[in-house]
């Protein structure tokens, strides 16, 4: 089968069957997904499929539809090839939100994620959507705070490109 | 004394190698130091206060170019022997190195140094003192890094090393600026084999100097971790890899008492299958193959006794175990005898819980083994892999990558030592990363405790004598039981946080009971400080309550003018300003305190607590701490605000329990972590006092669970004494 990933094309054999996720990380190379519990509990592999954050390690390959982004096609590259940063990344860089940043790919996916649905959200509605994903060294208090910074930064952006 | 001898010398010399490093030789390797057993109970005393003082059993003692690489584009490569986990140690160990080599912070990079650096971090990256103990050592071996490239420089200009200035990583004359050499024009064109490194190590500039040190640095690490290219230990590939899985036992006592390959050699991707006494583990072209590969081994197993958790609280009780009186101010002994104030307090079994489960790559040839693992220990692991494999150390290289967490479980680590045996057994290297199930019911738990208070308040509200038991399960026994249990007699990690530190109370007693589990106990993230500060600091209130006194004003009764006690004053008068202690709060909110110290660093907490539907919320947890002198600011800020959110999670959720001898968790479902939704506001004030640094990265998880429970007694005069807290 096809998948998109990054703007890239694979062909992956569908078998055996198994979850995206280790696709990604054993086949592909895409190691900035990382695996955390293997049940969809705590964020961690969380990618987007068609925008939408889902948790990759309880996605089955052959049910992968549609294009596939991951942390490392999170940022763009601008056409003097300069990385640049998610307006997610970059409010999580200035805000120096992780500490060993494990989880930092599913959170930082899950918020651009809710971002693009929701461009100015409270504080509680953050928290909701937030609310399902583990940082262990306990970065909450800053990934709160990085992505009302980072809903600012877009707002700001979409008004720039209008 | 005889004229003319010759002083003694320990000039070390140096060499290049043709790599163009500059590797040290000589590093020594700081020992642990622990006395004989002569005069046992005074000795354990000593112990026990060489710990509570900070002490490091640990210690990093290298000459200068064993830490640093100068390349002749004059970039300085910085060899860390401590691994990042999260921490920030890159980065302040960084900022330490840059401030005495004179070098813009640009120009350094931080490298993890392996085995093969010779950095001799023999203990590891834990126990708060990542700083602490490499702080002189650091900016010693950089002085003389800088002062022997003066020299070298004085030399090629033909100027005098007293006229030379040093910045940004270039030496200009002071007399004429055309003369200038960079260091990587310096070392390019010096003989360094036959440099002599001074016996005494150059003044140290004085903190007002400073230019990087104590300054909010960002991290070194993040801009890789954040676009997902930083590789952990989970993440490392080799070309020709395999993936190994290994069989477990189901119950806390099973062992392996047959195994075969049975069908293992047959199914898809499987390459090899290793059925040993004691180790039966497949390497397979991926790692689902590889599990399916162990599920298809025949093997059989003894599981054991059927432990029980009402059995195992029952081992934890304080008059079972080894009895050893490890803090003795004064004399409680007659004090205690009457009707006195009493209180029991217990604290569960606990998991690490790292995100990034246990996972190393190891690359097995027949005569080097390469070893990419996600460790706390690299010198551990190397002596465990040149054990199983049966070669010299010197054959091992330990390379330690970043680690997703490791609060002292990566401490051990079993899969570099699974991988080693697979990857030799396959001929090729193999990757062995646990899944979460693994890693929740085969690692070592923070063990269980019991906690009884005793404490004697006179009528003037003084307490008069106060006595701490506490009953736990090993901790750091678990690691070196030989030298621990004859000499010390109590597990020194299990009490860490026990003792009653209030110079007020004249009549103190801190008495541990070793009490060895069935289940695998060890270090968990300040060791036993949160559950001994749980117990303490909640009877402190309890003994206030009982005098009529504020719990702030009670604890500054119990201080002196010691320099302890006056550490603590401030802290406490900081955090209670923070809270606004005794104003007015918003209705059906509550205040409490709690303090404690540990690796030196002294540690207040408020916490502001209501209940909602009869459940317990945290709304704002204000910390007041003095970690002495500081390196990165915003690096100690989120350390603190980190351990009060795991700290929480152990006060409310974290409780691992065994049944029918098997850890019921098997993953989040059952051992659910407190997320963004509980989390409350924080807020953080750093007191820097002097110009050492202390730990930071343990003693704020400590008084947490004890200001909550405060608060909630507070609030509802219901006195909660066990972890985690639930109401009544």
């Amino acid at each position: 089968m096809k998948l998109h990933i990054n703007g890239t094309d694979y062909d992956i054999s569908e078998d055996p069957p198994r979850p995206l996720l280790w696709v990604l990380r054993d086949e592909l190379g895409l190691t900035g997904t990382k695996f955390g519990c293997g049940v969809g509990i705590c964020g961690a592999c969380t990618v987007h499929i068609d925008g939408k954050a889902v948790r990759s390690c309880v996605t089955p390959l052959t049910q992968v539809e549609g294009e596939v982004r991951t942390i490392e096609g999170l940022s763009t590259v601008a056409a003097n090839g300069t990385i640049e940063l998610h307006p997610v990344q970059q409010a999580f860089l200035e805000d120096q939100v992780p500490q060993c940043s494990w989880c930092m790919s599913g959170q930082m996916m899950t918020a651009a994620a809710f971002l693009a649905q929701n461009p100015a959200p409270n504080e509680d509605e953050i928290v909701e959507a937030m609310g399902n994903n583990y940082c262990r060294c306990g970065c909450y208090h800053r990934i709160k705070g990085a992505v009302a910074k980072a809903a600012v930064q877009l707002v700001s952006l979409e008004e720039t490109a209008v | 004394m005889t004229q003319n001898q010759s002083p003694p010398s320990n000039i070390k010399k140096w060499r290049v190698s043709r790599r163009g490093f500059l590797i040290g030789l000589g590093a020594t390797v700081a020992a642990v130091a622990v006395g004989v057993p002569i005069g046992l109970p005074r000795a354990r005393l000593a112990i026990a206060d060489f710990i509570a003082t900070g002490g490091s059993f640990g210690g990093v003692n290298a000459p200068p170019t064993s830490w640093f690489e100068i390349t002749a584009d004059n970039r300085i490569r910085f060899f860390n022997p401590k691994v990042e986990m999260g921490q920030g140690v890159h980065t302040s160990l960084t900022q330490i190195a840059a401030e005495e080599l004179e070098v813009d912070w640009e120009q350094i990079e931080v490298v993890q140094a392996g085995t093969a650096q010779g950095l001799n971090d023999s203990m590891g990256t834990g126990n708060s003192n990542s700083v602490s103990s490499t702080f002189t050592p650091i900016r010693e071996a950089a002085a003389t890094l800088r002062e022997l490239l003066r020299s070298e420089a004085a030399r090629q200009l033909g100027v005098p090393a007293a006229s030379l200035s040093m910045a940004a990583g270039i030496v200009t004359a002071n007399t004429d600026p055309s003369k200038s050499l960079s260091y990587g024009e310096i070392v390019a064109n010096a003989d360094v084999a036959s440099w002599e490194i001074p016996e005494e190590a150059p003044a140290l500039k004085p903190a007002s100097e400073f230019r990087y040190v104590g300054k909010a640095t960002p991290r070194v690490d993040f801009k890789s971790k954040l676009t997902g290219e930083a590789k952990y230990g989970y993440d490392m590939r080799l070309p020709n890899m395999l993936y190994g899985a290994v069989a477990r036992p189901r119950t806390i006592e099973g062992k392996l008492t047959s195994a075969a390959a049975g069908e293992a050699p047959n199914r898809p991707g499987v390459v090899t299958v290793v059925a040993e006494a004691d180790f039966a583990g497949v390497a397979a072209e991926s790692r689902l193959q590889a599990y399916a590969g162990v599920g298809n081994m025949d093997l059989e197993w003894e599981d054991g006794r059927p432990w029980q958790q009402s059995e195992i609280d029952e081992i934890v009780t304080v008059g079972n175990g080894t009895r050893v009186v490890a803090q003795k101010e004064g004399d409680v002994a007659d004090l205690l005898d009457g009707d006195v104030l009493t209180a029991e307090f217990r604290t569960p079994l606990a998991a690490h819980a790292h995100l990034e489960p246990q996972a190393a790559l190891v690359d097995v040839q027949a005569d080097k083994v390469t070893a990419w693992v996600s460790t706390q220990a690299a010198y551990v692991v190397r002596g465990e892999l040149a054990s199983v494999l049966d070669m010299d150390e010197e054959q091992v290289e330990v390379i330690p990558t970043y680690l997703g967490g490791g609060f002292g479980r990566k401490l051990n680590v079993e899969s570099a030592r699974e991988a080693a045996i697979l990857s030799k057994a396959a001929g090729r290297p193999v990757h062995v990363g646990w899944n979460r199930t693994e890693d929740m019911r085969h690692g070592f738990f923070r063990p269980s405790t019991h906690h009884v208070m005793k404490g004697m308040v006179d009528g003037n509200g003084r307490i008069q004598a106060l006595q701490h038991e506490i009953a736990s399960g090993d901790v750091l026994f678990s690691f070196f039981p030989g030298i621990a249990s004859a000499i010390v007699g109590a597990d020194f990690g299990a009490y860490r946080g026990a003792r009653l530190e209030y110079d007020g109370i004249p009549n103190r007693q801190m008495v541990s009971y070793r009490t060895p589990l069935p289940v695998p106990t060890g270090p968990w993230r300040g060791l036993g400080l949160l559950a001994s500060t749980f117990a303490t600091e909640s009877f402190m209130d309890d003994l206030a309550h009982s005098a009529g006194i504020d719990p702030l004003q009670f604890r500054l009764n119990h201080l002196t003018d010691s320099a302890l006690s006056q550490r603590f004053r401030t802290a406490l008068e900081t955090v209670a300003e923070m809270a606004n202690w005794g104003g007015s709060l918003p209705e059906g909110h509550a205040l409490g305190l709690a303090i404690n110290i540990d690796a030196k660093t002294i540690v207040a907490q408020v916490a502001d607590v209501s209940v909602e539907n009869d459940q317990i919320r945290v709304h704002n947890v204000y910390c007041a701490m003095d970690p002495g002198f500081v390196i990165n600011p915003d690096g100690a800020t989120a350390q603190a605000q980190g351990a009060i959110v795991m700290g929480l999670s152990s006060t409310f959720f974290e409780e691992i329990t065994v049944k029918d001898g098997v850890i019921e968790a098997a993953n989040f479902d059952r051992y659910p972590l407190l997320t963004i939704k509980e989390t409350p506001n924080i807020q953080v004030n750093l007191l820097q006092s002097g110009e050492e640094p202390f730990g930071i990265g343990e003693p704020p998880i400590g008084p947490i669970a004890a200001a909550v429970g405060n608060g909630i007694f507070a609030l509802t005069g219901q006195r909660l004494t066990r972890l985690p807290l639930r109401l009544g």
